[in-house]
């Protein structure tokens, strides 16, 4: 087997499970601290991507900047979901299963507010750069690639230095730890979900607009994005956000190893299989034990 | 007092069976069968879903084992179309056989992996349906047209349906009463508790699965022949899935009656918002109804109102 | 209280709701003239969306036209569309609706093609006639007669135009190594069909031919292994996203074959107005193009220069208009409504539409119809048969501007 066939996939393997990995931070981090499983992440994911889009096609601003300018405008569109929608199902007697309900009909409703605004026609992100390369000897890193791994890595690490050094961050992981016992201390719960529901879905928007550099996309690609959110958070456990980041690499660097030396017809099954036979032997993630 | 619902069930089934005979359109028959083979999706998840809390992403996956089940069949001994929807129960012997194989290692998974684990075999059953040209390939399989008039031949889709609801719906109601149905209650409960009373948890965490498989294993048998040409994109189709697990906790899990209300009327809805308004706002309104209906009745239909009942 | 106002508010909600419902039902139509009613389902939500709604706005414009010209058989047409939500199961009962409850006068084609091949079914046996794209050759094989595929979208024929073309240039300058990369799915599997007999007969060298699933999320080691293998022609035979996904890596790789060949993505709108320059020089094939020099398309290509500001009618908004011309000519030619009477006049008749001339076999199916087309300069040029050529074709093609 070819070496550099083999390290090259290898490399956007990585890449693009890293691009995962910031889509899904934001997903792990709502479903561990506040056991809402939030459907319609992917979609305000891809609501990024498309007003990134536009942005980029109308006024010519590069989606880097985009990255940064929707994180507040989907934090305050997100502010809003969950004092309206969200706040009244965390009162449910089984949180998870009435929170995929409700952000199920808003993924719906998004996705259908999409195509109306943006019509169903499938959009690709083009700045100048995108089909350009930076070539190291014999391998290409693809700018797509490095973009979405440098927003990654800056986007992953935001939220991890938010949740360590930051008063509001440690109120999370403690309301999320000891729930009676924050409240106590004056944590005040709501304002903490609040802030935790829409960090996640800025982070989101990030990821959505990373992803779009990658693919074309259309209003129900978020059903597909979907997909990889919930292989991410479980491989990488549940409201880990280091672990995420890992298992975004593992993952890449699944698909990476079996795009190199499997019939490319296989490699979608190997990497499902073998995230099966995963789960099967670490239930818990990846860096878990026990439950 | 006990016999009232049973008498009531009773007359219901009766009617379902005898609308065929006063001969309605057969969009009112296929719509019928839809929505008969949704409440089996819906209530056979529910025995590993809804009763024992095991909520299963990939339950399209014995949907569609079935369906391809039964076309191969079809195919390989040339069945004419009675055999051919006979072949439907062998198809979800086989749906529950590969339940058992799965079952064993997943089912001691718990919580959001066993939904994960699950989502992922679905994924691999398809795709190696579409990569394995034995087991139905990426083309499809067609099958033969049943040589009667239309109306007739879907009465009698419509009918077996039936049969097959009906079967299911009483598995369902006895599972639900019998000591399989309190031990999967205690297993949603708490595990470990259920444990330590010396309920064999895993025994019948498979049973629960295998009989969960079953029913949509045939039903995916009957879909396949109602459609007459089936792809691995139609019965494999991650939507089926969801669409299950909604269904069944919309209307209220772990309830008998929770998951037929909700596929009945989330199927009605669809339909009819199909019908009245124009594509994207449908879907909207399909929306907001999950939305609506979430915050207002959190733990589903069914257990508002039994709450509400028993406020008074 | 709380409950109380909880349940006002629901209460509320319910009815808000229903009367959004009311509010978007389409008026009942008046019985003035007595429509002729044409009926079906399109995936217009939902996966296939974009092109559902194309085939809507080609049908959509043709009734628009019959209806100024006084209508079918006197009568005016009107549609009666569902939106199957890109959901086959749906696409049957749509059509088992629109045929027994709305008891419409003829049927319209769906999409895609697996939802074609369920509905062929359905339309056989309620003997309707069912002008669609079918769903490649397998599907008009199954022994159905009131299927066409008028024209069809066609696999097995999709890629013929190009070959032909290939054949006319100097044995030395053809490509000599292949690199052929299939979705795996029917439209990719019928595509095959004539790059198998094509690469035989023209000596090319078939060195990689592997099939992927969908989604491919990355092409990288698609175009590695192509170059590496020094393959000079690349296939590329799926969709949008795939193709895209492999074009934007063959750039960002620099991997410079001297002809790359797209399915059906690069038929799409979106191909040149998303990918613009670096969309350019794929080859493809077609059925229909706004510049064959057929009566309509003329008019069509205005019609839609002037209402969506694209330079030629998109393939799919074609396929929904054409489809209708030979559902009209089919019923002017029999006179009448009755299903079998228009089956059989299209059986034993010429049709003339924008995509030419057709006359149908026992299959349902026109003589074999292929135009090899490639994007030259942001637009898809017809390239061969020489009659019909539009722009001289590149080739080989140029190395990525970057």
């Amino acid at each position: 087997m070819d070496a550099v066939l083999v390290i090259q996939s290898l490399i956007s393997g990585i890449m693009i499970g890293m691009v995962y990995a910031l889509l899904s931070v934001g997903f792990s981090l709502t479903w561990g601290v506040m056991h809402v499983i939030h459907i319609s992440h992917a979609a305000f994911g891809l609501l990024g991507a498309y007003l990134a889009y536009s942005l980029l096609t109308i006024y010519g601003i590069d989606p880097v900047v985009s990255a940064a300018a929707s994180a507040p405008l989907l934090f305050i569109l997100a502010c809003g979901v969950y004092r309206l929608l969200i706040k009244p199902v965390t009162k449910a007697k089984e949180v998870i299963v009435a929170s995929m309900i409700l952000t199920f009909g808003l993924a719906i409703i998004l996705e259908n507010i999409m195509a109306l605004i943006w019509k169903a026609d499938p959009r690709i992100m083009t700045p100048a750069y995108a089909s350009g390369a930076l070539i190291l000897g014999p391998f290409y890193f693809q700018h797509p690639h490095l973009v979405g791994f440098a927003l990654s890595i800056a986007g992953i690490a935001a939220v991890y230095f938010f949740l360590k050094k930051t008063y509001t961050g440690m109120a999370v992981r403690a309301a999320w730890q000891q729930p009676e016992a924050a409240q106590l201390y004056g944590v005040n719960l709501y304002r903490i979900s609040m802030i935790t529901f829409a960090l996640a879905v800025s982070t989101a928007g990030a990821g959505g607009i990373s992803l779009a550099l990658l693919n074309s996309f259309e209003p129900h690609s978020h059903n597909l994005w979907l997909i990889y959110l919930f292989l991410v958070v479980i491989v990488g456990g549940v409201g880990d956000i280091v672990g995420t980041a890992l298992a975004g690499l593992i993952i890449g660097t699944i698909t990476g190893l079996s795009m190199a030396f499997l019939p490319f017809q296989w490699v979608n099954l190997v990497t499902f299989g073998f995230l099966m036979v995963f789960l099967i032997f670490r239930p818990h993630g990846l860096f878990k034990q026990g439950a | 007092m006990k016999k009232a619902p049973l008498i009531a069930a009773a007359i219901v089934v009766v009617m379902l069976a005898a609308f065929p005979f006063l001969s309605p359109e057969v969009y009112y028959l296929s719509f019928m069968f839809s929505v008969f083979m949704y409440v089996i999706l819906a209530s056979s998840w529910n025995l590993i879903g809804g009763y024992a809390g095991y909520l299963s992403f990939g339950h399209a996956a014995f949907f569609g084992i079935g369906a391809f089940a039964t076309a191969k069949m079809a195919a390989l001994f040339e069945l004419p179309p009675v055999l051919t929807i006979l072949a439907a129960i062998p198809a979800g012997a086989i749906a529950a056989l590969v339940a058992i194989v799965i079952g064993y290692p997943c089912l001691k998974i718990r919580g959001p992996y066993f939904a994960v684990v699950t989502l992922c075999f679905a994924f691999v059953v398809d795709l190696a349906v579409k990569n394995i040209e034995w087991l139905g390939g990426a083309e499809g399989i067609w099958m033969r047209i049943m040589d009667v008039q239309e109306k007739l031949s879907r009465s009698i889709m419509y009918e077996v349906m039936l049969i097959l609801m009906v079967a299911t719906l009483a598995v369902a109601w006895w599972v639900g009463r019998s000591r399989l149905g309190a031990g999967l209650r205690a297993v949603r409960a708490d595990e470990e508790v259920a444990e330590t009373m010396a309920i064999p948890t895993a025994n019948i965490k498979i049973q629960a699965f295998v009989l969960s498989a079953f029913f949509p294993g045939v039903a995916g048998g009957l879909f396949a022949y109602y459609l007459t040409y089936i792809h691995p994109d139609v019965v494999f189709s991650i939507n089926i899935s969801i669409l299950i697990v909604l269904m069944a906790m919309f209307g209220g899990g772990g309830t008998w009656l929770g998951p037929i209300i909700g596929a009945v009327i989330l199927t009605m809805v669809n339909e009819g918002l199909s019908t009245f308004a124009r594509a994207e706002i449908a879907r909207i309104i399909y929306g907001t109804l999950f939305i609506v209906v979430t915050i207002f009745m959190p733990d589903g239909i069914l257990h508002f109102f039994l709450k509400r009942n028993r406020g008074r | 209280m709380q409950g109380n106002r909880r349940k006002g508010i629901s209460l509320f909600a319910a009815v808000a709701v229903l009367c959004g419902l009311l509010l978007t039902a389409p008026g009942a139509a008046i019985g003035a003239g007595k429509p002729i009613v044409i009926g079906g389902s399109l995936p217009l939500t939902g996966e296939f969306a974009e092109t559902g709604l194309w085939i809507e706005r080609g049908m959509r414009y043709w009734a628009e036209e019959v209806n100024a010209k006084g209508g079918l058989l006197g009568r005016p047409v009107e549609f009666k569309i569902y939106d199957d939500q890109s959901n086959v199961g749906k696409a049957v009962t749509f059509a088992e609706k629109a045929i027994t409850v709305d008891k419409v006068d003829l049927l319209f084609g769906g999409y895609p093609g697996t939802a074609a091949r369920a509905v062929m079914a359905v339309a056989e046996k309620h003997r309707r006639v069912y002008v669609s794209m079918g769903g490649h050759m397998k599907s008009f094989q199954q022994g159905y007669t009131y299927s066409f595929g008028a024209p069809p979208l066609m696999g097995e024929w999709w890629y013929e135009g190009f070959f032909q073309w290939l054949n006319t240039v100097p044995a030395d300058q053809r490509p000599k190594r292949a690199a052929v990369y299939t979705i795996n799915n029917p439209v990719g599997l019928s595509l095959q069909d004539s790059i198998n007999r094509w690469t035989k007969y023209l000596k090319i060298d078939v060195v990689i031919n592997e099939k992927y699933n969908s989604p491919l999320t990355d092409a990288t080691s698609l175009i590695v292994k192509a170059k590496q293998m020094n393959c000079d022609i690349l296939f590329s035979n799926g969709f949008f996203p795939d193709g895209v996904t492999t074009v934007k890596a063959a750039k960002a790789l620099d991997y410079n074959p001297k002809a790359i060949v797209q399915g059906i993505g690069s038929v799409v709108p979106a191909w040149v107005k998303e990918l613009g320059k670096d969309g350019d020089y794929v080859f493809s094939g077609t059925v229909l193009h706004g510049m064959l020099n057929y009566p309509g398309n003329d008019k069509l290509n205005a019609y839609v220069k002037k209402r969506y500001k694209l330079p030629a009618y998109p393939l799919y908004f074609g396929f929904g208009y054409v489809w209708m011309q030979t559902l009209q000519q089919g019923v002017n030619g029999a006179k009448s409504l009755d299903q079998t009477k228009i089956r059989d006049w299209l059986k034993t008749h010429q049709v003339d539409t924008i995509a030419g001339p057709m006359t149908f076999d026992k299959y349902g199916l026109p003589a074999p119809i292929n135009f090899a087309t490639q994007i030259i300069d942001g637009k898809a040029e017809l390239i061969f048969p020489k009659n019909i050529r539009t722009k001289e074709p590149v080739y080989p093609k140029p190395a990525w501007k970057k």
